[in-house]
């Protein structure tokens, strides 16, 4: 219990290479505060990140992924976020079905002027993983702590 | 009908119109059919039609070269024009021979029903809306959606709806969506964590054989991402963490693709309820994109298409 207390989230972002990233670079130049809590991975495109990707990373201990890209019709190549936006509307929803909370899978649009909007959207996220707290969901410990319990 | 499927059979092989055909033969156990796939004339004599022909058989085709003449039921036939629209078949080089479905017998619900193994049973004949089981001497009668497939019962299409030729009369389509959504709904009534629960079980049973993949008529890649080892995405060893992210990332690739035609829980060795994930699957993608796999072979697939405006509320 004593970790909960320390425990930070982590936060996985595959930003797009034309967009976001220069969003969260901008972010930075601009000196704007947003937490600490995020890894970037530059990805070319929104639509680059399979389903696989977000699976994974909450599998390796992620507490929540943000896939981020520009907004609908600013893609560089054109259709990448419309098909984008496809796969992770599934993924969400299938993933929410399972019992995933839906904290853990955010997605958004931010364009490369967008740096205050980038800050923004990591604060929230952050906040709500805060909410519901670290990703047990691979983990072998029962969700409900009964067996901690009885242990103790 | 069985007499009609054998004459157009021969004559499409002898017409030299197909290379092969694809259909069912009686089974080697008791109440089963085994898929047939010859280039032989003479085999044509053995097709049959019966209420226990389960096989997807568009599954075959994708590792099939030349002309295929098949023997498809309407879950069959939705498989084929979703192989048709992601560009893996082409029309013209597919005779597909419609059977409008009944609905398929699912022996393991009348097992439980009767109280007795399949060997111990005499016969079993579907009478219109009533099954009789022949046990010991003495006609036991059920009614239809008693024991079959849960998947038949939810079935929207027991007619092909892209056919060449045609056997027997159309059905009309009696999906009993109520009793085929009762497992789902259930689940979606308890909290996320519980479910979330429910399924690292099931899945701790999982043995990893692939029969789900192999037996998917939409899983036709040639490599899949299991197999990779650079990266290595999932482990090989079937613990309870890699089997759920393999089944869910599947489900999510075959989107838009799965008809929901049941046959991943049919095959399924350890009984794991697969079809409470892709009949959401289904809905899910029906949902939000009013897109039903497999229903026209012009449509585009799911994930090459957009519209302008959809899903926003999901989105930052």
């Amino acid at each position: 219990m004593t970790q909960q207390s320390d425990w930070k989230p982590k936060l996985l972002g595959f930003l797009c290479r034309w967009c976001s990233y220069a969003g969260a670079d901008l972010a930075g130049t601009s000196r704007k505060k947003y937490p600490a809590n995020i890894r970037v991975i530059k990805v070319p495109c929104s639509s680059r990140v399979d389903s696989l990707f977000i699976l994974k990373a909450l599998r390796l201990g992620f507490d929540g992924v943000l896939v981020s890209g520009c907004h609908p019709g600013d893609c560089h190549y054109l259709t990448g976020n419309y098909r984008a936006r496809r796969r992770i509307a599934i993924t969400k929803k299938f993933l929410e079905y399972l019992g995933v909370e839906p904290e853990r899978l955010q997605a958004s649009w931010v364009s490369a002027s967008e740096g205050g909007k980038f800050a923004e959207v990591v604060t929230e996220v952050t906040g709500g993983l805060k909410e519901v707290g670290p990703n047990q969901l691979f983990s072998e410990r029962k969700l409900d702590g009964t067996k901690a319990k009885a242990g103790s | 009908m069985e007499q009609k499927l054998r004459q157009e059979a021969k004559a499409l092989l002898e017409q030299n119109k197909v290379d092969w055909i694809i259909g069912f033969e009686p089974g080697s156990l008791k109440f089963t059919a085994t898929p047939l796939i010859t280039r032989d004339k003479n085999d044509t004599e053995r097709l049959i039609i019966s209420p226990f022909m389960v096989n997807n058989l568009a599954d075959f085709l994708t590792g099939i070269e030349g002309r295929v003449g098949i023997v498809a039921k309407g879950c069959d036939s939705r498989s084929i024009v979703s192989l048709i629209q992601d560009n893996k078949l082409a029309r013209e080089n597919v005779v597909i021979l419609g059977v409008p479905c009944p609905g398929l017998i699912d022996l393991a619900k009348i097992e439980r029903l009767v109280g007795k193994d399949r060997d111990e049973l005499d016969d079993i004949t579907r009478e219109g809306d009533k099954v009789a089981v022949k046990v010991e001497g003495k006609k036991k009668e059920f009614a239809a959606p008693q024991v079959l497939f849960d998947h038949c019962l939810a079935c929207e299409l027991p007619t092909p709806q892209e056919y060449d030729i045609l056997l027997g009369e159309p059905r009309p389509p009696a999906p009993e969506l109520e009793f085929s959504g009762q497992n789902i709904a259930k689940l979606i009534e308890t909290p996320p964590a519980e479910r979330w629960e429910f399924w690292k079980n099931e899945f701790s049973r999982c043995i990893r054989c692939y029969a789900c993949r192999n037996a998917c008529p939409a899983c036709f890649c040639q490599r899949c991402f299991v197999e990779e080892t650079e990266p290595q995405w999932v482990m090989p060893v079937p613990r309870w963490q890699d089997n759920l992210i393999f089944q869910i990332v599947r489900n999510i690739h075959v989107a838009g693709r799965c008809t929901d035609c049941g046959e991943c829980e049919r095959v399924c060795p350890v009984n794991i309820p697969l079809r409470s994930l892709t009949r959401e699957m289904y809905s899910i993608v029906d949902e939000l994109f009013q897109f039903k796999s497999g229903m026209d072979k012009e449509a585009l697939p799911l994930m090459a298409h957009y519209e302008q405006e959809e899903a926003e509320d999901l989105f930052r």
